[in-house]
């Protein structure tokens, strides 16, 4: 960062320490601290990408800062008492109902509260300092999001302790109301197969098989995250609506970037009916491609591209046309 | 072009207003994706990071913009557990939303910082912190030195 955005930075941080501490006098967050704290956040930011950062953007980043969650977390995480029992007064009943709707019983929310709390004030002490749980918070959203994210990773981490030989993704697929519906390794159905020559079929099933792979891969992440908040983490329209209901959500925006309704109504509220036309516009490329890759890459005629879907939707039924491809999880999330 | 209800595996009844035409070869291609895409086998190996809470918190929330996003979204294609989360944390979100804000303890004016922290660090530690009687000592002293000011007033009057 040059001098002069470097400037910059201070001068629009000073301001926002300014009016934190006219909101709460009391937590004896010094300059310096506050300044450290969001320095290192915009360093963070700086390295995300390449591009170079302008004084907009750093505005604009600054801008979005929960300063004033950011300021008593800082205090809590040096231990000042006033922003304690300022944090315990606002945010412990919430904290309360948040991990009385993930655990399975009353003592468990007991428990977990406690532990969250104990994770909060920070009983580890590294070179002679406290570590508080506070300091990972950077006031890039709110603090009750966050304690909500650290509760839930609570929760799983609390899980993982008496489930040592379940893996990660079995594991979260049972905690929470989004049970996943992922259960593919069913008996395969003992359907007619005379219809057509097995060796055909199984030509066909691999042929298929690698255009909805290929064609899935073609899509941009943005497109790829919406179709497997739907199919695989089962989210419903409500719940993507409500994900991309901030008008600076990176998905929406993706979308809204690529669609003529952003002109007429760009800060509207996203309705189900707009993640469904997302939706659409994905199942459609992908469609594209699939049919594309069938004919150029398999050589398969009109009539053979034909086959190939209905055998893949009569397999549907039997939930056997992917069962070869249900590979292990990956290493890395199993073992973390 | 056919006119049929969209989505349609079991999962979701859309409103009227979201009934659309649908190609049946579109159709087709849902539900092959969607077998697809549940046996896992789009998954791709993960770097054996996640995602910490801050960044996850604040992409539910739709805080972050587009030059920290990119990566975020692009690991949470690749990493079932950071993308689950992320599916927890919204129907968290939207539930809670539904519901009337939190509302503060009656007595939450009357209580005693003392007590409140008291609370947290017996919680925390099992009994209560030093620095906690330290502030109760501070508290009495405050409260003592108070009254002594008082009793001076009044011995002047």
């Amino acid at each position: 960062m040059n001098d002069a955005l470097q400037t910059h930075c201070d001068s629009v941080i000073g301001q926002m320490f300014e009016r934190c501490h006219e909101n709460a006098p009391n937590f004896g967050v010094t300059s310096d601290c506050f300044s450290r704290s969001l320095n290192g956040t915009l360093e963070r930011f700086k390295k995300s990408s390449s591009d170079d950062l302008a004084e907009k953007d750093v505005t604009d980043f600054l801008g979005q800062i929960q300063a004033d969650d950011l300021f008593m977390a800082i205090a809590c995480a040096n231990g000042n008492e006033r922003a304690w029992w300022d944090f315990d007064q606002q945010h412990r009943a919430y904290m309360e109902r948040v991990a009385r709707h993930l655990a399975r019983t009353e003592m468990d929310a007991t428990d977990i509260v406690d532990a969250v709390y104990e994770q909060l004030y920070g009983t580890r002490i590294v070179d002679g300092e406290r570590v508080s749980k506070f300091a990972t918070y950077s006031g890039r959203g709110s603090i009750r999001g966050w304690l909500r994210t650290v509760i839930w990773h609570s929760l799983v981490d609390r899980h993982r302790a008496g489930h040592d030989e379940v893996s990660l993704d079995e594991m979260t697929e049972n905690v929470g109301e989004g049970g996943a519906h992922a259960n593919f390794a069913e008996k395969p159905s003992g359907g007619d197969e005379t219809m057509v020559d097995q060796i055909a079929r199984d030509r066909y099933r691999k042929a298929t098989v690698t255009a909805i792979q290929n064609a899935f891969n073609t899509l941009e992440d943005h497109e790829k995250l919406i179709l497997l908040y739907y199919h695989v983490e089962n989210l419903k329209l409500r719940e993507i609506s409500r994900l991309v209901e901030s008008e600076d959500s990176p998905l929406r925006a993706w979308f809204q970037r690529r669609s003529a309704t952003r002109e007429n109504n760009p800060a509207g509220r996203i309705h189900e009916s707009t993640v469904m036309r997302w939706l659409e516009k994905c199942y459609a490329k992908v469609l594209q491609s699939f049919r594309s890759q069938l004919i150029s890459e398999s050589g398969l005629s009109e009539a053979e591209i034909a086959i190939c879907t209905q055998l893949a939707t009569q397999d549907l039924a039997g939930n056997s046309f992917f069962n070869n491809l249900n590979v292990s999880r990956s290493a890395a999330e199993v073992s973390n | 072009m056919n006119h049929i209800r969209r989505l349609t595996f079991g999962r979701e009844i859309p409103n009227m207003e979201n009934e659309i035409k649908l190609d049946p070869q579109e159709l087709q291609i849902q539900g092959i994706l969607d077998r697809y895409l549940t046996s896992g086998s789009n998954r791709s190996a993960a770097d054996g990071r996640h995602i910490d809470d801050d960044s996850l918190s604040a992409f539910v929330e739709g805080t972050l913009n587009r030059r920290e996003s990119d990566s975020i979204v692009t690991h949470l294609v690749d990493c079932g557990f950071c993308r689950h989360t992320t599916s927890e944390l919204v129907r968290l979100d939207l539930a809670f939303a539904e519901e009337a804000p939190a509302q503060i303890a009656a007595n939450a004016e009357h209580s005693k910082i003392s007590d409140v922290l008291s609370g947290i660090f017996s919680k925390i530690f099992g009994t209560t912190d030093g620095a906690v009687f330290a502030h109760e000592e501070k508290e009495k002293e405050k409260e003592e030195n108070e009254r002594a000011v008082g009793d001076e007033k009044i011995e002047k009057e």
